[in-house]
């Protein structure tokens, strides 16, 4: 299967001297093409940083990141940019949205950059998503107005609009409650099944056992993985069972 | 506690404390100078005037004189306390040589003086009455200040050789504002060089009770004596001797206002900003039940330090710079009694400037109040609906404007009262930067000069204090009638008559002679004289006789009174603004002065024009009128457009300024969104885009605000200064190409490049630092 994203021996380090701290102590790893992937580990293990490396937007002290065989390492910051804005999507626990602009707004925005003349299909590419994830009458409400749970779902409509390569998340359900999880999960899930590959990162075994493949940190490292068979709707927990196990077996 | 908190604050903000700090100080000496120099000003021309026993009333006169008459009026008159009639020799500058330099270009009028025995004394520089013994002179403190002479020099005066003795103050006329500067010799000395001059008289009184003067005044003048010169009395000795550096005063006032504006509004936005970096620690505080009035003392502490070592940074500043600025006074004045209080009261006046910005201070962390506990803890920011005007304007309705564009305007109308504090600045910066250079380009254009009195002909012949003053203008305008180089003239006879007032009272009045059809000058209201029982009025003549257009006057012609109708009002800066022009024949009254007023046939031939007339008719003074305009007016014309160029430099420096701190101030306030923007794909230059339009958005309105005050308030304010000099109305004349093109481009200019500046620190922020999983 082809990778779409390998990180190769990544370091990332923070502090000066006596107080350098590595965060990511020469990390490899890899998304494949339309993967459905996990991060899992402690707090301060290093799971956000590994996907700020693996995204671009942070800059790493060593090793590669290479995306669809372009290494990000070298890439200009306004490559990096490039890439962000027209191959990946992004989606965090707090959602990341302007407060000047309505809902809608927020949506098109990283779609308007280089397309302002067609913001007619843009606005009903983003109506679209928007009934498809249940938030269509939403659109002119202040980012004040709605739920945590909405607001996350208008951000996964903001990370769909452009058609990522991949899509990463940050504990995307971390801020909401069971149902409201349940649903984003459903959402990613149907995302991955359209050829989109996920990366999340997560300390919940609920979201974990949806992914096919999860990769679990120590201090800096990826110590294990757990690959697992393609989320069917079915067996959901067993699939938790296996995921806990695993966790409990390397002592996380 | 608080000394930790503010210290952790201050090395956090280091250049927004800094620069705080130095608008507070910029304000305190300011503030402090200009109280020190009113308190020393005033002190020193009280004891000058103390010191010299400055006549409460004085009329000058050239001509016949009845002493006898003058003295029997004085003792009198109730209300006289001291009398005397001083002697005065109008030298012409030409035979005055101080050292090696002439007078004969000098435009004062120069005349010599004994010592009085009685009062109006002339003092040296340690404000001791002068004695003086033969041979020696004494001169005027203003060829001191302008580096004509120096003590021990050689004088020539009229071939009769003197040594420059030292240097004279003179409470009445030591201004420069003061056209006659008296030399002083001895008695002995005097009734030598006395006929080679022109003798003028000063009739002098001292009141008992000064409050009394107006009385005096209207009782002199219906006495029918001496009266052919102008009356000067002791407050306008008073007000001449304030008067040049009280403008200076006044600007510094003006300068200071502007800068504590500006310091308030620096102190407001790093207020607004810090409140919104500390919102959900507020909002925590509230939430433990912190009284708001403990958090409010918190940051009123830090400002207290910052806005107490500006003020007194500012304070010792001022002690630097006022010897500097006091420099002149004590040369024109000398030391005031009360020079240790004026410290005092310049502590007070900072004293003031501190208080007045801990109660806006105080004012703006009223917004403590406003701030929800729950919401501040859950968002950790004001939240709040998006403003109106923001609601318009929808990225999803937009297809005209660039994306950047518009939310960077967007932002501008969603946070409408943090900007407001950038568009005050940018207003004040527009107003300083336009309205010195609209008042340059008015005086200094062709149509301000008719405006001010003086019609447009080419040369110009002063006949004055000489004696056959008629046949001498005669002798002229036998030469001019033949002269074929002359197209066209116009002889202006000026003439002392005498006026009723509404109240009955007399009142004497300088009333102009001729037709003055043949060089018109602009009048504000009405038209020239063209019947002989019309009169116009300068303003200030107008105002205070306090009859308009249309109007009637009594006028005293010939012993008999001529009732005269107001043609019209005109501007006038000459003659001390007060004059009037008629057409009526009189042969009565003395001629004071003529002006004889002469277009060439052909203009380029002015100078060898002058010269011909200059030296056949050496006892008039010849004037090319635009030498006789840059030499009347060309000082203070300068003196504008330098001040002009300072203010345009000031206001860059206050724009670059305020527009750097307020940009960094927002990138560090805008961490988050800039990290948002730059995670959904928008690079550095798209960001800095949304940036500069802000500050453009925001600079336009300032400027279109600028333009608009600079015009209406502006030019109020011009205006007023300008009536000080008697024109009455006035509208800028504006340079349409640098007032509207040239500073816009420089502000412009400076904004984007302090934008640029201000926001270089965004490319550092990183994504990962300010979004949390």
């Amino acid at each position: 299967m082809k990778k779409v994203m390998i990180g190769d021996h990544i370091v990332k380090s923070f502090g000066e001297g006596d107080e350098k701290h590595h965060v990511l102590d020469g990390v490899s790893a890899y998304i494949n093409e339309g993967e459905f992937v996990a991060v899992m580990g402690p707090s301060g293990s290093g799971k956000s940083t590994l996907l700020f490396a693996l995204s671009g937007t942070d800059v790493v002290d060593d090793g590669k990141v290479v995306f669809d065989g372009r290494d990000l390492t070298t890439a200009s910051e306004n490559e990096l940019a490039d890439i962000r804005r027209t191959q990946m999507g992004f989606v965090f626990q707090q959602p990341t949205m302007l407060n000047n602009l309505n809902i809608l707004d927020n949506i098109i925005l990283p779609s308007l950059r280089d397309n302002r003349k067609n913001v007619a299909n843009i606005t009903a590419k983003a109506r679209t998503l928007m009934k498809r994830v249940g938030i269509a009458e939403l659109e002119k409400r202040d980012i004040t107005q709605v739920s945590g749970g909405q607001l996350q779902r208008a951000g996964i409509c903001r990370a769909l609009m452009n058609n990522p390569r991949i899509i990463f998340g940050d504990e995307p359900t971390g801020a909401l409650n069971s149902t409201s999880a349940q649903e984003m999960m459903d959402l990613f899930s149907e995302i991955n099944a359209e050829g989109t590959a996920v990366m999340l990162v997560t300390h919940d075994a609920n979201v974990a056992a949806r992914t096919e493949r999860i990769m679990f940190m120590r201090d800096g490292s990826i110590v294990s993985e757990l690959q697992l068979p393609k989320y069917d709707g079915t067996d959901m927990e067993g699939r938790i069972e296996h995921v806990t196990v695993k966790m409990r077996e390397i002592g996380i | 506690m608080y000394s930790r908190i503010i210290r952790n604050d201050i090395s956090k903000s280091k250049l927004i404390t800094l620069t705080t700090m130095i608008f507070v100080a910029a304000a305190a000496m300011l503030v402090s100078l200009a109280v020190i120099l009113v308190v020393n000003l005033s002190g020193a021309i009280d004891t000058l005037m103390k010191r010299a026993e400055t006549p409460h009333f004085m009329q000058m006169h050239s001509g016949e004189i009845n002493t006898d008459r003058l003295t029997a009026f004085a003792e009198q008159h109730g209300n006289v306390d001291e009398f005397q009639v001083l002697e005065f020799v109008n030298m012409d500058g030409a035979r005055i040589i101080l050292g090696d330099n002439s007078l004969t270009h000098n435009v004062q009028d120069n005349g010599f003086s004994m010592q009085s025995d009685k009062f109006d004394y002339l003092l040296d520089l340690d404000g001791n009455v002068i004695h003086v013994s033969d041979g020696e002179l004494y001169v005027p403190i203003h060829y001191m200040r302008d580096n004509t002479t120096k003590v021990g020099d050689k004088a020539r005066i009229s071939g009769k050789e003197f040594t420059v003795a030292g240097f004279l103050r003179d409470s009445q006329m030591n201004s420069t504002l003061s056209s006659s500067k008296r030399f002083l010799v001895s008695s002995h000395d005097y009734a030598v060089i006395q006929n080679l001059g022109t003798t003028e008289y000063l009739i002098e009184f001292r009141l008992k009770d000064l409050s009394a003067l107006g009385a005096f005044e209207t009782d002199y003048a219906s006495a029918g004596l001496e009266a052919n010169g102008p009356v000067i009395t002791y407050p306008l000795f008073k007000t001449i001797n304030a008067i040049s550096d009280g403008m200076m005063i006044g600007v510094i006032l003006l300068v200071s206002v502007l800068v504590v504006a500006i310091a308030l509004m620096c102190i407001r936005f790093t207020l607004l900003a810090k409140i919104e970096d500390d919102y959900r620690q507020i909002g925590v505080m509230k939430a433990m039940g912190m009284r708001i009035s403990d958090m409010k003392r918190m940051y009123l502490a830090k400002y207290a330090v910052i806005a107490a070592a500006g003020s007194i940074l500012g304070f010792a500043l001022s002690l630097v710079f006022k010897g500097m600025l006091l420099e002149n006074i004590r040369l024109y004045m000398g030391e005031s009694e009360h020079s240790s209080s004026a410290l005092l009261y310049g502590i007070i006046g900072i004293l003031l400037v501190f208080l007045a910005m801990m109660a806006y201070i105080n004012g703006v962390l009223r917004r403590f109040r406003k701030i929800s506990a729950a919401e501040a803890i859950r968002f950790g920011n004001s939240q709040g609906h998006t403003a109106a005007g923001a609601k318009h304007l929808r990225l999803s309705r937009n297809r005209l404007l660039n994306t950047n564009v518009v939310l960077g305007i967007q932002d501008v109308l969603a946070r409408k009262r943090l900007y407001a504090t950038m568009l005050t600045v940018l207003v004040i910066s527009a107003f300083i930067m336009i309205v010195p250079h609209n008042l340059y380009s008015t005086i200094s254009s062709k149509g301000f000069i008719q405006y001010m009195g003086i019609g447009n002909y080419d040369m110009r012949m002063d006949i004055q204090q000489t004696d056959n003053i008629s046949e001498k203008a005669a002798e002229v305008l036998k030469k001019m009638t033949s002269d074929s180089a002359i197209s066209q003239y116009a002889v202006l006879a000026t003439k002392s008559f005498k006026v009723k007032t509404l109240d009955g009272t007399e009142e004497n009045i300088k009333i102009e002679l001729g037709d003055h059809s043949i060089f018109p000058i602009a009048y504000s209201q009405g038209k020239a004289p063209a019947a002989e029982d019309e009169i116009a009025l300068s303003s200030l003549n107008a105002d205070e006789l306090g009859i308009g257009v249309g109007e009637t006057m009594t006028v005293v012609v010939e012993g008999k009174e001529e009732i005269l109708t107001v043609s019209g009002i005109y501007s006038d800066i000459t003659n001390g603004g007060k004059t009037a022009k008629a057409v009526f024949p009189d042969q009565s009254a003395d001629t004071m002065w003529y002006v004889i007023c002469a277009e060439l046939s052909d203009p380029s031939l002015i100078n060898s024009m002058v010269s011909e007339y200059a030296s056949k008719f050496n006892y008039a003074k010849v004037s090319d009128i635009d030498k006789y305009i840059a030499q009347t007016f060309g000082s203070t014309i300068r003196a504008v457009h330098k001040a002009s160029y300072a203010a345009i430099l000031v206001a860059i420096m206050i724009t670059v300024l305020v527009t750097l701190l307020f940009m960094k101030m927002l990138v560090a306030k805008d961490r988050y969104s800039i990290g948002v923007m730059k995670v959904l794909g928008f690079t550095s230059s798209d960001i800095r885009a949304q940036y500069v339009t802000r500050s453009v958005f925001v600079l336009i309105l300032g400027m279109v605000l600028g333009i608009l005050l600079a015009n209406t308030l502006g030019e109020m304010l011009a205006g007023v200064v300008i009536s000080m000099f008697g024109a009455s109305t006035f509208h800028f004349a504006v340079n349409p190409l640098s007032a509207y093109l040239l500073s816009p481009l420089m502000m412009i200019g400076s904004v984007l490049i302090a934008t640029i500046i201000g926001t270089s620190g965004m490319g550092h922020i990183k994504i990962s630092e300010n979004i949390k999983g």
